[in-house]
């Protein structure tokens, strides 16, 4: 019997936190929490509107199974409303508009009718209202001590195809709620934020003479050119500090992955092969997955930089044209069928680089250009089914997928 | 004893393997979740960078040689490739043999550059890449044609120029291909 539990321990020890194990059946047991609405100023249409932001970014970090029921209180009623009274948590907030036209928004929550937590938040314009719910979101998580959900706060930037030649680079928060044309007209594609602070950012322009690398300085309105290169260029990943960029470009019309220094300007080929090599991404400081077509199909490999050490990544899968890596995981596209009607023709998959496991992460539609968040707590995604473009975030520890819908246009690529 | 701890082993094994191919729960509630609003808000805090929109390149019909730039580019092929391809099949050389004889008489003032495009299937960076390979491709059949090499640029467009988008077959085949732009 010893030997039984210790088998079992072993197992446990061996696969806790493995992101690549499911994690089933918990929600039965996720607490309870209702929103009340203590807004002062502003009308129902908006008050509705802030309401249901909020609830999604708080179902969004899976820790609540969320009452879907706004209902109206004072804020500084000392008892919860009788229809919450069985809840586990009630969150309240009290929005009121200053003489700035300013959004301030107060916000506690309370643990069977005692107030644990409270903060204020406020933002300039009303219109940006959906940044305060996810900071609302954030905060409530960090109060329940879960792992951070920092990317909730953090801007997507994405190009957005218009027609044919013609795109959009814009940039959004995490919902695609708040969108902001930050690059109007010409064919501009592969935006890539250049820095954590998120205030500036790399894009290829297909419109000039030759596909050139821009980078633009948000503060200063300034755009520079960095390199350009015949045929393709594109800024895959940005190291985290910055200073290290890898490219895809095509020296004489060969597609290879190349570094490329913001200091000294100077870039280094790193893949030499003659067929594709593209789709660069640090795993760390050292070693980058890329997708090549050496065996013939595109498939996900890694390489040490300064050595000529390439290591296949992938066992699985015929057709894997898209990665992205976060310490061990690595998460990829597959194509799933030669069938191009097929209602489930890419998804994602999920592998670590210690385990044989693979996790598929999406059923249906063409899932691709993966992005972990930078904590790697989450990915996300394009999905295109059905006509209909969205942003995909999948939550790895908490097995949900979301799906923001765009309005218009088709996506075509983006970063957070 | 044994029989009960090899039995719990397969149990779970049994249970680690039905884990990982089931699929994740697609939250059926993404429509709720949906943005309240997707309108072009106004500028917001410092995040404001001009509109660049005077970048195309401007494409004036010069004349030169006996025919006009755009009588010439008239007369130059659109080539074709197979899915996933970007080797250039005998009818598609014979396009490219013409363009190369038009490139050394008619056209022998302008440059040309070779647009490689491909269907919808993926928008990754592989994607453009095989666009890319297409357009090398058919700029080495050009030089073996005799054609300078400091005549051809290149540029891959992906799949972002579709010059079709009906979800057939036929479309997409329209849409893996290489166009010919004259330049100046």
């Amino acid at each position: 019997m010893k030997v039984f539990f210790s088998l079992l321990f072993f197992i446990n020890i061996l696969f806790a936190g493995d992101a690549t194990i499911e994690v089933v059946k918990k929600a039965d047991s996720l607490p309870s929490i209702a929103v009340e609405d203590a807004s002062i100023n502003y009308d129902e249409t908006f008050r509705m509107q802030f309401f249901k932001s909020l609830v999604a970014d708080l179902n969004v970090i899976s820790l609540f199974n969320v009452d879907r029921h706004r209902r109206v209180t004072h804020y500084n009623n000392t008892d919860v409303l009788v229809e919450n009274k069985d809840m586990n948590y009630v969150l309240r907030y009290s929005m009121s508009e200053d003489d700035d036209r300013a959004l301030n928004v107060v916000m506690k929550l309370l643990q069977s009718g005692e107030e644990v937590f409270s903060k204020s938040y406020k933002v300039s314009q009303q219109n940006i209202y959906m940044f305060v719910s996810h900071a609302m979101a954030y905060d409530v998580n960090e109060f329940m001590g879960e792992p951070s959900v920092e990317w909730m706060k953090r801007k997507v930037i994405f190009s957005r195809i218009i027609g044919p030649q013609k795109s959009e680079i814009v940039i959004a928060d995490y919902t695609l709620a708040y969108q902001h044309i930050i690059i109007n007209g010409g064919f501009n594609v592969f935006p890539k934020w250049a820095n954590r602070a998120q205030n500036a950012f790399y894009y290829t322009a297909l419109d000039a003479s030759v596909p050139t690398l821009k980078h633009v300085d948000i503060r200063k309105s300034q755009i520079t050119d960095i390199v350009s290169s015949d045929g393709m260029m594109v800024c895959s990943d940005v190291s985290d500090d910055g200073k290290t960029l890898l490219l895809t470009m095509a020296k004489s019309g060969q597609p290879d992955i190349y570094t490329y220094n913001t200091e000294t300007k100077k870039y280094k080929r790193e893949t030499t092969y003659g067929g594709i090599d593209v789709n660069g991404q640090f795993m760390d400081r050292n070693t980058i997955v890329f997708v090549s077509s050496r065996l013939g199909y595109p498939n996900i490999f890694s390489k040490k930089l300064n050595t000529n050490e390439v290591e296949q990544r992938v066992y699985y899968g015929r057709s894997n044209s898209a990665c992205s890596a976060h310490g061990e995981y690595i998460v990829y596209k597959a194509r799933e069928s030669s069938n191009a009607f097929s209602p489930n023709t890419f998804n994602l998959h999920l592998i670590s680089t210690k385990t044989d496991f693979i996790r598929r992460l999406t059923a249906v539609g063409v899932n691709e250009f993966p992005r972990f968040s930078k904590d790697g707590d989450a990915i996300i995604f394009i999905k295109n089914y059905k006509s209909q473009s969205s942003i995909g975030i999948i939550r790895l520890n908490h097995n949900k997928n979301y799906l923001f819908p765009l309005k218009y246009g088709k996506l075509q690529s983006m970063d957070w | 004893m044994k029989s009960i701890v090899l039995s719990s082993v397969v149990t779970a094994l049994l249970v680690f393997s039905g884990c990982s191919s089931k699929e994740p729960a697609v939250d059926t509630k993404a429509q709720e979740i949906e943005a309240p609003v997707a309108q072009e808000v106004e500028v917001v805090e410092t995040e404001t960078v001009s509109a660049e929109d005077s970048m195309v390149e401007s494409q004036a019909n010069a004349t030169a040689g006996t025919m006009s730039m755009a009588d010439v580019e008239a007369q130059l092929p659109v080539v074709y490739f197979a899915f996933d391809k970007f080797n250039i099949d005998t009818a598609m050389q014979e396009k490219i043999s013409a363009a190369a004889t038009l490139g050394k008489n008619d056209a022998s003032t302008y440059s040309v550059k070779l647009e490689g495009n491909c269907d919808e299937w993926g928008s990754d960076e592989y994607n453009f890449a095989l666009g890319l390979k297409r357009a090398d491709a058919v700029k080495k059949a050009l030089v073996a044609e005799g054609i300078d090499t400091s005549r051809i640029s290149m540029v891959s467009y992906g799949e972002s120029n579709p010059v079709c988008t009906d979800k057939t077959q036929d479309c997409w085949a329209k849409n893996r291909r290489v166009n010919f732009k004259l330049l100046p």
